[in-house]
């Protein structure tokens, strides 16, 4: 169920303040120095709208780095859930879709509360990339560069005008209720969509496929030697959990204050020795190799197993924040090369 | 949701991150993309600079000594006692009676004023700060070859480098961002070197990996330049220009020959000579150094091995061609820029030069003092003596960095007056009298000057805790309580004055710093782009001068009773003596114990099993912690971080000192270890356990 609307670029900041009354509005702004961030609006012309990928992408509004789960003075225990209402605006569709599948791992089964607070009360607004970055991959996983369905509210740049779809119950009330601004599409602006997503696909300058480097990883081609190579070269900094917006490695500290004891929970990386300290000591992890191709394995062959699909969206920001270029897509390109590289050996035996 | 624009608190990379700043609490860091230094990246310790700042340890208010413990006082309180305290003690025991440490985790403006408080109002050149033990045979080797000790090239360069240099940085580890660039240079072809005794990270990229013996890096040295002499790959011609006394240096050079090297450091002269091929070829060399080469005995003579190594080859004065100290803090560039150092003031002007002082004494309405005063570790020594007799200390912590511990404690315990700065309680406040709160990197404005000489803005993000005060704000109402009104609005007044006495600093002001990602000195005026690598055309002294080197021993080698060569250093996941880093969880728990690394060889000698408790000594003291056996320490030699109060390393250095700048030698001692004794353990575990 989607419904679908025309909005004139003219009208946009009038809406964003429209819906900064109920919400704190945050969106892509430029700093000193050239940096684009997410941050709370002030100006609303001042939201930058030709926007690479975010570091960090939207997780940190859903799954902050240092969250406080609950205080406790005189045996008195206070929940600390955030219930804030937030319009995000400006995502990617790769987060949007990244999102949907931390919904799964935080509300399935057993529902994360501040998780959950957090995500009924921010309403997630994507724009459709028809500037991929270098780094982008999206296109060959499915999960960019728009979406089809599951999103809240997603844009389309047509120019001087908007194509304004929403999916979500909270998306429609979004604009539904300032409908006097937005109009019917035509046919024309059909046309032209299809013309944005054609060409935006058109512009990936990476094409990887996952299916393939799984099918490599669990046909046991891809060698141990292969992976010491890439371990090797880590910094072990986590940066590319951190950023990760599929990632949820968290641990739990408590903090003493006086007589008030905090309890929190940070963001943790799978990539530490120290994630599986055992007592007494023991790192059942200490060789790095045995982390990275955990992180690869987690990513690449258990998310399908368990959830259907991958683990990875293809945003590229391991790319961007990995010192040591041993990123997914990196790593993937690689992988792939020596899939390319047997098939040349079986041609020639033949 | 707030982002603020800022700089790592931790190493010299200088990383620039954002602080997330919800409901006046940080909440978590991101990177900045286009920042020259880590482009998009942070390393663990960046990542998790937000967790420490709103730690329950931080020092919230004033304390005052009163019958043997330390108790709440107000600021006025403090602030009044402090300074009749420090007012009396001059007035007994005179000007020189006053020692102060400044600090390489404060901001320039922070550094600038306590130098100037020291000397202005306090009276004395004894200023100092922990640039003693780290770099500050850079300072003086560089200025005497080249007339200035600083980085000669910018990150930024490195990665378009064809030939990467490393000795005695762990760089991978300790400047994680600069091995990002190393790493990119050798991923595009480049040739990395390194010669560390250690298997270091970064040597597991390297094509060659000299691993000579500890403290011999001047033979390997001369023994590389004997090559190039012989092998006439001398550059005759940036020689005849550019400097001067190389007839008196080659004399002595020729008396290096590899076989001998060979001998005395245990580099194959194979090795030596493919090294020095290697690296005289190619235009596009850098050079790298940290600590490995800087603390020493012969610290001095080892940085000027060095820059002669440059000038024979002409590696120098051109972009992704130079000679590269690694500075260790975030800070200590700035700190040293500062003038907190007992012979200079701001941008190295001498305190010997009447021309200097007065231009200070015009500026500050005060007499001077003329004389240099004394470094760190003297001043240790001058406490025991009975000449110095109170501390003013700003964000250190010489009771867990300083060598030979043992002694420092005795010093401590007979300080008359100690003034601890600080955000944490750390080991040096047990012997304080009185401590002042101060803000965290993230409650002030100010810059910061990392490795490459860049000065970048540090933002406020969120107040300090309780009554918490920046450093800057505390030592000028300390120097108005003590007759010498200091008045800034913020911190951009102070950067001003700095601007106004230091040549090389006399265009970066705050409002330029703004926008970008700060400038590099020399920046002369307002107009100047700041300057990505030194020495271009002419060196800062003129002429390069080659200076005559010769090779001696570490102070202390080892012998029967001390077999093994000590050497201490950082860890990844650590930084310094652990105020803050040891107050993060994710850091704390991948390195939460203290440890020796031991050569299997010598292990399987000892009898000594992995991950079993030793007792390791040496003439001064002893530390008990875990042994770790690895190849990467070769056999002789032990690595002990010095992070750990438990198991204090420095405990065990000796504070044999450089002769010229007085750096001690933490990078060589004698030690001895022995398998702690299960039995006695035993004992009084049983018998802890039956009293429970
Ligand atoms: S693995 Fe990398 S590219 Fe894939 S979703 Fe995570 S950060 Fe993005
Ligand atoms: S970002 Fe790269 S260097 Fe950092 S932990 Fe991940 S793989 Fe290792
Ligand atoms: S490399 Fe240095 S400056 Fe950069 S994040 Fe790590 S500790 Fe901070």
């Amino acid at each position: 169920m989607s419904s679908e609307w025309i909005l004139d670029k003219n009208h946009l900041s009038y809406w964003l303040r429209q819906l900064r009354k109920e919400a704190d509005l945050i969106g892509p702004l430029r700093k000193p120095g050239g940096d684009i961030v997410f941050e709370s609006i002030e100006r609303i012309h001042e939201i930058f709208l030709d926007l690479p990928a975010l570091i960090p992408g939207p997780k940190e509004f859903l799954f902050p780095q240092y969250e406080k789960l609950f205080n406790k003075r005189d045996s008195k225990v206070e929940e600390l859930s955030i219930k804030r209402k937030r319009v995000v605006f400006g995502v990617r569709s790769c987060d949007v879709s990244a999102v949907r599948l931390l919904d799964r791992f935080f509300l399935d089964r057993f529902e994360d509360p501040f998780y959950s607070n957090r995500r009924a009360n921010t309403l997630l607004i994507s724009i459709v990339c028809n500037n991929p970055e270098p780094t982008c991959f999206c296109a060959g996983i499915g999960t960019g560069p728009y979406l089809r369905e599951d999103y809240d509210i997603q844009l389309t740049d047509l120019g001087e005008r908007y194509l304004v779809q929403a999916a979500s119950k909270q998306g429609i009330r979004a604009i539904k209720a300032y409908s006097f601004i937005f109009s019917k599409p035509t046919r024309t602006d059909y046309d032209d969509q299809f013309e944005v997503q054609l060409s935006a696909m058109a512009r990936f300058q990476k094409r990887i496929s996952l299916e393939r480097v799984r099918s490599m990883i669990i046909t046991g081609k891809v060698r141990d030697t292969f992976w010491e190579k890439v371990a090797t070269r880590c910094f072990e900094c986590g940066g590319c959990v951190y950023e990760c917006p599929l990632c949820t490695c968290f641990t739990v500290i408590d903090r003493v204050f006086g007589d008030e004891i905090e309890r929190a929970r940070i963001w943790d990386a799978c990539l530490f020795k120290g994630f599986t300290r055992l007592a007494g000591g023991v790192l059942p992890n200490e060789r790095m190799v045995m982390r990275t191709k955990r992180w690869y394995y987690h990513k690449l062959v258990h998310y399908p197993e368990v959830i259907g699909s991958f683990g990875c969206v293809g945003c590229g920001r391991c790319t961007i924040v990995c010192p040591a270029k041993i990123d997914m897509a990196t790593v993937a390109i690689k992988i792939k090369a020596l899939a390319d590289n047997e098939e040349k050996i079986i041609e020639q035996k033949e | 949701m707030l982002k603020v624009l800022t700089v790592c608190p931790y190493c010299g990379c200088g990383c620039g991150l954002y602080l997330h700043v919800e409901e006046g609490r940080i909440i978590g860091v991101s990177p900045s993309r286009n920042h020259p230094v880590n482009r998009g990246t942070l390393c663990i310790k960046g990542w998790n600079c937000y967790e420490f700042i709103q730690h329950p340890d931080r020092l919230r208010t004033p304390l005052i000594r009163k019958n043997g413990t330390l108790k709440e006082a107000t600021w006025e309180e403090a602030l009044e006692y402090t300074a009749r305290r420090l007012q009396e003690i001059i007035s007994l025991y005179g000007n020189d009676s006053i020692g102060v440490l400044g600090s390489a985790k404060c901001t320039n403006e922070e550094n600038y004023l306590i130098m100037k408080f020291t000397r202005a109002v306090l009276g004395t050149n004894n200023i100092d700060h922990c640039a003693r033990l780290c770099h500050s045979s850079t300072v003086g080797g560089l200025a005497a070859a080249f007339g200035s000790g600083a980085m000669t090239n910018s990150i930024s360069e490195i990665r378009d480098a064809r030939v990467i240099f490393v000795i005695g940085s762990n760089t991978t580890e300790q400047h994680p961002m600069i091995a990002m660039h190393m790493l990119e240079a050798v991923d595009k072809g480049a040739t990395l070197i390194v010669a560390d005794p250690r298997k270091t990270k970064i040597a597991e990229f390297a094509s060659i990996h000299l691993r000579h013996r500890s403290g011999t890096d001047v033979a390997l040295l001369m023994g590389i330049m004997n090559v190039i002499l012989g092998e006439r790959l001398v550059d005759r011609e940036f020689v005849m220009r550019r400097t001067e006394n190389l007839e008196i240096f080659e004399n002595r050079l020729r008396e290096f020959t590899p076989d001998r090297v060979e001998k005395l450091t245990g580099v194959p002269a194979s090795d030596i000579r493919k090294v020095a091929r290697v690296y005289a070829a190619e235009k596009r060399s850098m050079l790298f150094y940290a600590m490995g080469i800087t603390q020493h005995i012969t610290g001095v003579d080892n940085v000027k091995a060095l820059a002669n190594l440059v000038m024979l080859t002409g590696h120098i004065g051109l972009p992704m061609s130079g000679l590269n100290p690694l500075r260790g803090q975030n800070n200590v560039q700035g700190a040293c820029d500062m003038g907190v150092l007992p012979n200079v003031y701001t941008g190295y002007q001498k305190v010997t030069d009447p021309k200097a002082r007065q231009k200070f004494e015009r500026a500050w309405r005060r007499r001077l003092p003329e004389k240099p005063g004394l470094t760190v570790v003297e001043m240790t020594e001058a406490i025991l003596d009975g000449k110095l007799k109170a501390m003013y200390i700003m964000g250190e912590n010489p009771l867990l960095s300083d060598p030979d511990l043992n002694q420092v404690v005795k010093a401590f315990e007979k300080l008359q007056f100690l003034i601890v700065q600080d955000i944490f309680p750390n080991e040096t406040i047990e012997f304080a009298d009185v401590v002042f709160p101060a803000a965290s990197f993230a409650e002030k404005n100010g810059t910061f000057t990392n490795t490459e000489r860049r000065v970048q803005l540090i933002r406020k993000a969120i107040p300090p805790p309780g009554d918490a005060k920046a450093d800057w704000q505390i030592i000028t109402e300390l120097s108005t309580a003590m007759g010498y009104p200091m008045q800034y609005r913020d911190t951009y007044e102070i950067m001003e004055e700095i601007a106004l006495l230091t040549p090389s600093y006399g265009g970066i002001l705050h409002y330029r710093l703004e926008e970008g990602y700060g400038l590099q000195w020399p920046c002369p005026d307002r107009k100047h782009p700041g300057t990505p690598y030194l020495h271009r055309k002419k060196f800062a002294r003129g002429l390069g001068t080659f200076l005559t080197v010769d090779f001696k021993l570490p102070e202390e080698m080892p012998d029967d009773n001390y077999p093994l060569i000590l050497t201490t250093g950082r860890t990844y996941f650590h930084y310094h003596t652990g105020t803050m880093c040891r107050r993060t969880t994710v850091l704390e728990r991948e390195e939460p114990e203290p440890f020796v690394e031991i050569n299997p060889e010598d292990a399987e000698a000892l009898e000594i099993r992995d991950r079993s408790r030793v007792k390791i000594s040496s003439r001064r003291g002893s530390i008990t912690l875990m042994a770790i056996v690895t190849e990467r320490v070769p056999k002789g030699i032990v690595f002990v971080p010095f992070h750990f109060r438990e198991a204090a390393a420095n405990i065990l250095t000796s504070a044999a000192l450089d002769p010229e700048v007085k750096i001690p030698e933490y990078k060589v001692s004698a030690v001895k270890i022995e398998p702690e004794e299960t039995e006695k353990i035993l004992k009084t575990e049983i018998k802890a356990f039956r009293t429970r």
